[in-house]
Order: structure tokens, then C-alpha cells, then sequence
């Protein structure tokens, strides 16, 4: 007993060094199952239902900041935009909103996986042959595209695909099939960017 | 609330709402930044850290000075006369927090010098010899445990101050607790350990600063459920203050912001860091920063919202 | 009862904090799921990772059964839960353009939030993407408004604009991802065999 005493400190130490070694060295964790993963997401976007009556979402969460922003810095430009003036009737504060906390949520949660993961780290998601500028330039634009898509769509992939599917919400359904035959009708065009 | 919003939310006109903006916030959170690097600093000092060449005690005091300046600075802005900002300290009233903060102040900068001093870049000490005797005659074991002894006493005072400047404000019973100061104080020592464990270049003063920042923020939980509870259990005025926060329309912005981002994902974070499962990176560190300057924004506007007037 | 919001159980500010949470809940499956990566989602459509697949339909499958029972057992009042109104021709013009945004940017909303914060500089460059395209809708609003609001057919589920029973929908949508998990993996192998294991 007394010799493991003696022994624990510099032990201790060895121990948190290597581990420390450890997890800078070896690379990041599989992913999840996938139909692990979905029962996961199955069950939080039954949890917003059964407790808020309503499902997830993200690009509402957009408009809401947007809204918020340009009320911020113009705010007569920004109460005259009719798409816009739910977020600011009767001088609401538009992040006051149930998808902007939302969204910080999925800030922490994704943060705390990809942490305990080891995926948390500063890198551009790309094909072998693209270059880190243009893939930048066509991030950007994808998210302008997309969100052009998600304001005719009334949401995106959480707000109408996996709420509203779950719901059997009608236009959920035409819009989530038509995602997917948009994302493969351009798919290879834009093979370059990935492959 | 929504009849006394829309006939007395009208600046200069009684109860004054929202005359307060960004200054007081910030004062405050800088204010218990440096207290608490001022308790660091003395310990450090305490245990002769300052003679190592890669210990923080050579770098926080300048900080520590800039910040306070910083946070003076914001102060004089929200003065409504600036002119007068002198006779402050013609006076003393010893009832007055105000005049308290004043005159802590005022021995705060010679305090944090005095550390500066102990250790002083070399192009100082090049510049002007008499620079080295001075350090030479500070750094003798009695005058080191004297400024570190200091420093620790004036750093609990400054911490302390910047609550109770608050809660001696009756007026505003969601402030009127004497807890706030402790409050204030701890949440200055999170902030201080989270920015002294991200500059640290010693391997022993960054981990013992990641442990001791998530002590400090375990503790900060308690005092933040303690003040709560303590207003809860007061008159019908104070417990509506603490309803500001739980449902009221600070909830969100209080329990995600301050307490969720703030204060338990940096702890979750660090406590892996500590555990050796992560690598130290920034990330927990500036959180906290950000959920301290968090806590003063949603303590001083929720104070500006609660008041007597409607009992 | 349920949904609590609605029953009263907490106020509007509170639910903010109820938001972080489901939030929190959210991104962590997100990114156990891998959505964190545009390579790992895109893959879905160039058919050698189904994984957007199989994750989306089992979130919809086991939240789709578990509104069902919670409904049947008279836990959960359906009339409640807020329903997207459906406007036919703008949601598939939206959806197309949608998908076509997915390819190009790697990403939609959610999953460039749960990339962002795992560090992904182009999931963060994709948000002001995002943001830069909101702003433009919101400046051209006027112009597309008449099309936004056509074929507008209310809040309506699809049981009931063809006058289905509701529980053989969602028999049929299990099914059908049932076959869809099937098929998916068929795709994965039938890939996987013909790059000669070179992925």
C-alpha cells in the first residue's frame, strides 16, 4: 500500500502525459452507427414535440439573426422588408427565438461530440483536386443558393424534411424528394469539388 | 409589466430604466478580471513563482494594469459630468461604495506596479539603472510576501466592490443582496484563471489554473443558485426580481448564455482538458471570458428592470 | 399532456432554455452521425456513403412512431404540434433548388452550425453564404412574392389530402424505409465491390 502511495504521483503523471500524447496522436473517432445516430435524432426532435409543440429547425434560426442584424444597423430599411417584419412586430427582439437558442444548443451539443471524438478541429472540407480558395468561394455560394431554396421551401433539411416528414406534413414530402433530386441532378456537375 | 413598460421605459424620468449601457457592464467585468489576477498574482508570488523566467507573474501585472485602465475608461464615460470626476477623491464617505471603489482603485495600480517592478523587462532595467536597484530591494523575501499579501487583500476588496457597488442600490432589490458581491468576486477569479491558463507558458501554472478556474466556476454554480434562493426567500419584491431570471425575460439570455455557455460547457470542456482527454486549447478559456462579461450585461439590465415601485 | 408549452407548463422565456437543450440533443447526434463533415454528407450523393439517407429516415421513422403512440395513448394532443403550411409549387422549386445548394456547399443549415463548431472554416464561410443569401430574398421579396404564396393548400398532412387512414401511412412509410435501408446497403456493397475496395 505504501509503495503504490509513494509511486501514485509520478505515476499520475506518466499516465496524463501519455494520454495527452495519446490524443494528439491518434486521429479521430468512428463515426456513429447510423441508425444509431438517427434513433438518437429520432428521439431529441420527439422530445421538441412532446415538449414544445414543435419540431426542429435551423434556417429559421438564419432569418431570425438576419432580422436582427439589419434591425441593428438599419432599422427602418429592416422593419419596411415584408419577409422580415414577423421577426420585428411590435419591437420584439427578433434572437429572442425559439431556433436561435436552438441553434446555440446545436453549437454546444456538436462542439461536446466532436471534443470527445476527436473531430474538433480547424480544416476545409474538400475533394483531392479543388483548391482551398475556390472550394471557400463555392461554400459560399451553396449557402446562398441554399438559402434562397430553403425561403421558397418554408425551411430546410430540419425544419421541413425531418420535422415535417415525421409529421407526414404534405409539402414536407415534396419538398425533402425534390432535395434529394436536386442534390443528384447537379451531382456531377460539381464532381470536381469533391472527387 | 407591460403598462409600466410602456408609460414610465422613458429615460430621465423616475424609476430611471436603462440609463446605464455598455460602460457600467464592462467596468464591472474588468473591474473583476484584475481583482482576480490580483489574488492569482499574490499567491503565485507567495510561492515564489516570480523567479521562475516562464511564470504569468511576469506578464499579468501589465495586463492587469491595461485592463483596469481600460475599465477606468469606461467608467469615466458613463460619468454625466466628467469635469468633476476629481472630487471623488476629495472626500471620503465611509458608508459610500462609491467612494470604497474609488480609493481601492487608487491603490490598486501601485499594488499591481509593485509586481511589475519585481520583474522588469530588460529594456527597462537598460534604460534606467535605478530601475534595478529598485527591483533588487523589492525582491527581498519580507517586501515580496508584503506586496503579494497586498495584492491579495486589495484584489478580494476590488472583487467584492464591484457587486456591492451594485447591491448598495436598494432600489433595486434584484441587486439588493448581499451576495452579489461574492458573486462578482468568484466570477472575476473564473475569468482571471481561464485568461491566465490560456497565456501560461509553464506546463505546472497551466494545469494548476484549469483546475483551479473549474473550481471556481463549480463554486460560482453555488453562489449563482445561494443568490437566487436568497431572493426567493425575500420580500415579495426580491423574489419577483429572481422571477427576471426564472421565466421572466431574462431567462433565456441568463441560464443559455451566462450559465449554459458561460459557465458549465467551459467546465465540461476544461474538466476533460484536466482529465487529459483534450489538449489545452482556447476555446474554454474565452468562453468563460465571454460568460463573466455575460454576467454583468444580464445582472446590471435585469437590475435597471426590477424595482419597488409596484408593490 | 402534451406538447407542455402549449399546456402552459412554462412561459415563452423559459422555453428559450428548452431550446438549448433539444438544441444541444441535436447537435451531438448530428455530429455523432457525421454530419459534421461536408465530405461524409456529400458522399450521399455520389452513392458510396448512404448515411444521410439512413440517418434522416430513422429520425423520421422513430419520431413518426413516437408521435403515433404518444398520440393513440392520449399522451400527445397532434392538433398542437405546429404543422408547416403546404404551398406545392414553391416547396418543390424550393427543394430542387435546395438539393442543388446541398451538393454545391456541403452542407444545409443545421449541419453547417454543427461543423462550424467543430471547426470547419468552410461550414462557417457556407453560414455567411447563408445569411448573404437571406438578405438578398428578403431585398427581392417583392419581386417573387405572388410565386412564393401560390397552390397554397394549408396546414395538410398526407393522410388526409388523400384521405388515407393515418396509421397505414405511417405502416407504409416504415416500409418503405425499410426497403430504402435494404436498398441502401445493396448500393454501398454493389460500389464498393466495383471500386475494388478502393474507398
Amino acid at each position: 500500500m505504501s509503495s503504490t502511495a509513494t509511486t501514485l504521483p509520478a505515476d499520475r503523471v506518466g499516465r496524463s502525459m501519455t494520454a495527452d500524447e495519446a490524443a494528439a496522436r491518434s486521429g479521430p473517432a468512428p463515426y456513429s452507427n447510423p441508425y444509431l445516430a438517427g434513433i438518437g435524432l429520432g428521439l431529441v426532435l420527439l422530445a421538441s414535440f412532446v415538449l414544445m409543440g414543435r419540431g426542429l429547425g435551423a434556417s429559421g434560426g438564419v432569418s431570425a439573426v438576419v432580422a436582427g442584424l439589419l434591425n441593428s444597423v438599419a432599422p427602418a430599411h429592416a422593419q419596411s422588408r415584408e419577409w422580415l417584419a414577423g421577426y420585428l412586430a411590435d419591437g420584439a427582439n427578433p434572437l429572442k427565438e425559439f431556433l436561435v437558442f436552438e441553434g446555440l444548443g446545436v453549437f454546444a451539443g456538436a462542439l461536446l461530440s466532436g471534443l470527445l471524438a476527436r473531430r474538433a478541429m480547424f480544416i476545409i472540407e474538400k475533394g483531392p483536386v479543388v483548391s482551398r480558395s475556390k472550394r471557400l468561394v463555392f461554400a459560399f455560394i451553396g449557402g446562398a443558393v441554399m438559402a434562397i431554396g430553403a425561403a421558397f421551401g418554408r425551411g430546410c433539411t430540419s425544419g421541413q424534411a425531418l420535422t415535417g416528414g415525421s409529421l407526414l406534413n404534405l409539402g414536407s414530402w415534396a419538398f425533402m424528394l425534390m432535395v434529394f433530386a436536386g442534390a443528384y441532378a447537379v451531382a456531377r456537375l460539381f464532381r470536381w469539388e469533391w472527387r | 409589466m407591460h403598462e409600466y413598460t410602456l408609460a414610465r421605459h422613458n429615460d430621465l424620468i423616475d424609476p430611471l430604466v436603462h440609463v446605464w449601457n455598455w460602460q457600467i457592464p464592462s467596468y464591472l467585468f474588468l473591474g473583476g478580471w484584475v481583482a482576480g489576477m490580483m489574488i492569482i498574482v499574490g499567491f503565485f508570488l507567495l510561492r515564489g513563482r516570480h523567479r521562475e523566467e516562464t511564470s504569468v507573474t511576469g506578464v499579468l501585472p501589465a495586463v492587469s494594469v491595461a485592463l483596469l485602465s481600460l475599465g477606468m475608461l469606461a467608467l469615466f464615460l458613463d460619468l454625466e459630468h466628467k469635469l468633476y470626476v476629481w472630487r471623488l477623491y476629495t472626500t471620503f464617505q465611509g458608508t459610500s461604495p462609491m467612494s470604497w471603489g474609488a480609493w481601492i482603485l487608487l491603490a490598486v495600480y501601485p499594488a499591481l506596479l509593485a509586481v511589475f517592478a519585481l520583474r522588469p523587462p530588460d529594456v527597462l532595467r537598460d534604460l534606467w539603472p535605478a530601475f534595478d536597484r529598485l527591483s533588487d530591494r523589492l525582491a527581498e523575501p519580507r517586501m515580496v510576501r508584503v506586496i503579494a499579501v497586498t495584492n491579495i487583500f486589495l484584489g478580494v476588496g476590488l472583487g467584492i466592490y464591484t457587486g456591492i457597488l451594485l447591491s448598495a442600490l436598494g432600489a433595486r432589490p434584484l441587486w439588493n443582496s448581499g451576495i452579489l458581491g461574492v458573486l462578482f468576486l468568484v466570477s472575476g477569479l473564473s475569468s482571471a484563471a481561464a485568461f491566465t491558463h490560456l497565456v501560461a507558458r509553464d506546463r505546472g501554472e497551466r494545469e494548476l489554473l484549469a483546475t483551479s478556474d473549474n473550481v471556481f466556476l463549480l463554486v460560482e454554480l453555488g453562489v449563482i443558485a445561494l443568490f437566487l434562493i436568497g431572493l426567493l426567500s425575500g420580500s415579495q419584491a426580491h423574489a419577483q426580481a429572481a422571477r427576471l431570471v426564472l421565466g421572466g425575460p431574462f431567462t433565456g439570455v441568463f441560464w443559455v448564455i451566462v450559465v449554459g455557455l458561460g459557465i458549465v460547457l467551459p467546465l465540461i470542456v476544461q474538466s476533460l482538458t484536466t482529465a487529459g482527454r483534450l489538449a489545452h486549447t482556447a476555446l474554454a478559456p474565452l468562453l468563460v471570458l465571454a460568460g463573466g462579461l455575460a454576467l454583468r450585461v444580464v445582472i446590471v439590465n435585469a437590475g435597471q428592470f426590477s424595482h419597488w415601485a409596484r408593490f | 399532456m402534451a406538447p407542455l408549452f402549449k399546456y402552459g407548463l412554462f412561459s415563452a422565456d423559459t422555453s428559450l432554455v428548452v431550446a438549448f437543450i433539444i438544441g444541444i440533443g441535436f447537435g451531438f447526434f448530428l455530429e455523432r452521425a457525421g454530419f459534421g463533415s461536408a465530405r461524409k454528407l456529400v458522399s450521399q450523393f455520389y452513392l458510396d456513403d448512404m448515411a444521410v439517407f439512413k440517418v434522416m429516415f430513422t429520425a423520421i421513422v422513430t419520431a413518426m412512431l413516437g408521435v403515433t403512440y404518444l398520440t393513440w395513448m392520449g399522451v400527445l394532443d397532434l392538433s398542437l404540434v405546429y404543422l408547416v403550411p403546404t404551398y406545392l409549387a414553391p416547396q418543390v422549386v424550393g427543394g430542387l433548388v435546395l438539393g442543388a445548394g446541398f451538393v454545391i456547399g456541403g452542407y444545409c443549415p443545421g449541419t453547417a452550425l454543427a461543423a462550424t463548431a467543430t471547426g470547419r472554416i468552410d461550414a462557417l464561410v457556407y453560414g455567411f453564404g447563408l445569411y448573404a443569401g437571406t438578405l438578398a430574398f428578403a431585398e427581392a421579396y417583392p419581386l417573387v412574392k405572388s410565386f412564393h404564396g401560390m397552390t397554397s393548400l394549408g396546414q395538410v398532412t398526407i393522410p388526409q389530402y388523400f384521405n388515407l387512414p393515418y396509421g397505414l401511412v405511417v405502416f407504409a412509410v416504415v416500409l418503405m424505409a425499410v426497403g430504402g435501408f435494404w436498398g441502401a446497403g445493396w448500393v454501398e456493397k454493389k460500389l464498393a465491390a466495383s471500386n475494388g475496395g478502393s474507398r
